[in-house]
């Protein structure tokens, strides 16, 4: 069983039907994975539609989390809130690197808390760039203890140290491993945090699923380490979301 | 055939290292039949002794390695004194350069003895690509465009930024330039590979792991399950590799 956490369909920056993610699933062995757009909502309009027909078209094999830009203030919350009671989207995603919002600027803060009352996980894309360092996204973990902040990347190519070492300080913080190229660190986090935190990710379609799977198995885990890294983590995590917003 | 067209020999300053014992063995474990041996810029910062190092490696085992010679431009005369070493008595392929760990811009000028050097023995040049301070992709554009008698390849596929926001300029560099190939390794996406491979010529790219920095094991999954067919992938494990660095030499 292999759950993908972090994978695109889109139609508005990359052309990326959500058929392209499907068969490079069929040619991994991926049973479902997580499906966002490359644009922000709401500033492309439709996108958060779009990404709910490809998980309404294939509901056994696709969950979709809304990438959303904090900047967009309440019209962005209440799109979220839509997306999550209406659609039935399973997380947030934030690109920060893409709308130029601080992770811990207030209109973030107030999206991560409105995910939160969803018990709804948050995505950050985590790499080198400004606006997506992981000591940059730790200041949300730590303003949010109560959310589930997860480093899509895990700090790229550059900043990897950095974002196992906020993990080690945040208990909220989960690593994720797509795209970066270190089998390495999938054990190194493992090690260092427990797997119980580690989530496995390709960034497909761009990122072939096959590929991102070989790196996580050539991390040289225990059985049951990299179940829990393939399926049972995000499993977990995805179950306790609710429909209804709760307080916090 | 199987050459991975870049492999670091020797302790690195910068916390990594394999010997030439350790490479073999990784060789022989993941069938790669041939690898071009660079050296790593050693705790002494010294180049010299560590191009003497890959060459010595070459002359014992001259079926199985290649050898770059590495140089650091900001050393002028010295630099180029080096890289005619390389060529003329240490049988070096080709030139490496690495302004990430030299400290320079991938098209300063004093990029520009070191060139002529590489151009008057007609030795291809390896720049490590993609670091966005020093050898961005419209850097290695530009000094590639001043040299286009030489044959550069570009690491990293010309292009490091898990964004994917640097992949429009690495492509525009590689079709600005005829000049230049990527290698493989570390790049991001695997579909930024087929689409050079594909797009811009099936001769543009060569495989290359980047080991110890990158792992070769894992690096050989990008050419393995690349939506190529066999003619392509051919080309991209060994064939472009040994039209650059053996044709060349001979």
């Amino acid at each position: 069983m292999i759950i993908d956490s972090h994978t695109h369909v889109d139609r508005f920056g990359w052309y990326d039907p959500p058929e392209t993610i499907i068969r490079l699933m069929g040619e991994a062995g991926i049973d479902q994975s997580i499906i966002m757009t490359y644009v922000d909502a709401p500033d492309v309009k439709g996108s958060i539609e779009y990404i709910a027909e490809a998980f309404q078209k294939y509901p056994d094999r696709l969950i979709g989390y809304a990438r959303m830009n904090p900047r967009r203030g309440e019209e962005a919350q209440q799109l979220f809130r839509k997306a999550m009671e209406e659609y039935g989207f399973k997380g947030l995603k934030l690109h920060p690197a893409g709308n130029r919002c601080h992770p811990a600027r207030q209109e973030t803060i107030d999206l991560i808390r409105l995910a939160t009352r969803y018990r709804a996980p948050v995505l950050f894309h985590c790499g080198d760039e400004e606006f997506t360092l992981p000591l940059q996204i730790a200041e949300a973990a730590k303003a949010c203890p109560e959310a589930t902040i997860i480093l899509g990347h895990c700090g790229g190519y550059f900043h990897t140290s950095d974002a196992v070492r906020v993990a080690e300080r945040y208990p909220n913080i989960i690593l994720e491993t797509s795209a970066m190229p270190y089998p390495r660190l999938v054990r190194e986090a493992v090690e260092r945090i427990g797997a119980a935190r580690v989530l496995y990710a390709s960034d497909g379609p761009g990122c072939d699923p096959t590929i991102e799977v070989h790196k996580v198995k050539l991390a040289g885990l225990t059985a049951d380490d990299q179940e829990a890294v393939f399926h049972r983590n995000i499993r977990r995590i995805l179950d306790n979301v609710t429909l209804e917003a709760h307080s916090i | 055939m199987i050459v991975d067209a870049r492999v670091y020999l020797g302790t690195s300053l910068f916390n990594h290292g394999l010997s030439l014992t350790e490479i073999t063995a990784n060789m022989e474990r993941l069938g790669i039949d041939k690898a071009i041996l660079v050296p790593v810029k050693p705790c002494n910062y010294h180049l010299g002794p560590m191009n003497q190092l890959v060459s010595e490696a070459v002359k014992r085992h001259p079926e199985r390695f290649m050898g770059l010679c590495r140089v650091d431009p900001w050393q002028a005369e010295a630099a180029v004194n080096e890289a005619q070493r390389g060529f003329e008595e240490l049988g070096a392929c080709g030139l490496y350069l690495d302004p990430w760990e030299e400290n320079f811009q991938a098209n300063n000028q004093i990029l520009v003895p070191v060139l002529q050097e590489a151009q008057r023995h007609n030795k291809p040049v390896v720049i490590n690509a993609g670091h966005v301070r020093v050898s961005h992709p419209t850097q290695i554009r530009d000094i590639a465009s001043q040299f286009p008698k030489v044959q550069f390849v570009a690491c990293n596929g010309g292009q490091i930024n898990i964004s994917g926001i640097l992949q429009f300029e690495a492509r525009r560099m590689l079709e600005a330039c005829p000049n230049i190939v990527i290698d493989t390794a570390g790049t991001y996406r695997e579909d930024f590979i087929e689409e050079i491979a594909t797009e811009v010529g099936e001769g543009r790219v060569v495989f290359a792991s980047g080991s110890p920095v990158y792992d070769q094991e894992f690096e050989m999954t990008r050419v393995r399950f690349a939506h190529l067919n066999p003619a392509q992938k051919q080309k991209l494990w060994g064939l472009n590799a040994l039209k650059i660095f053996v044709s060349r030499s001979q």
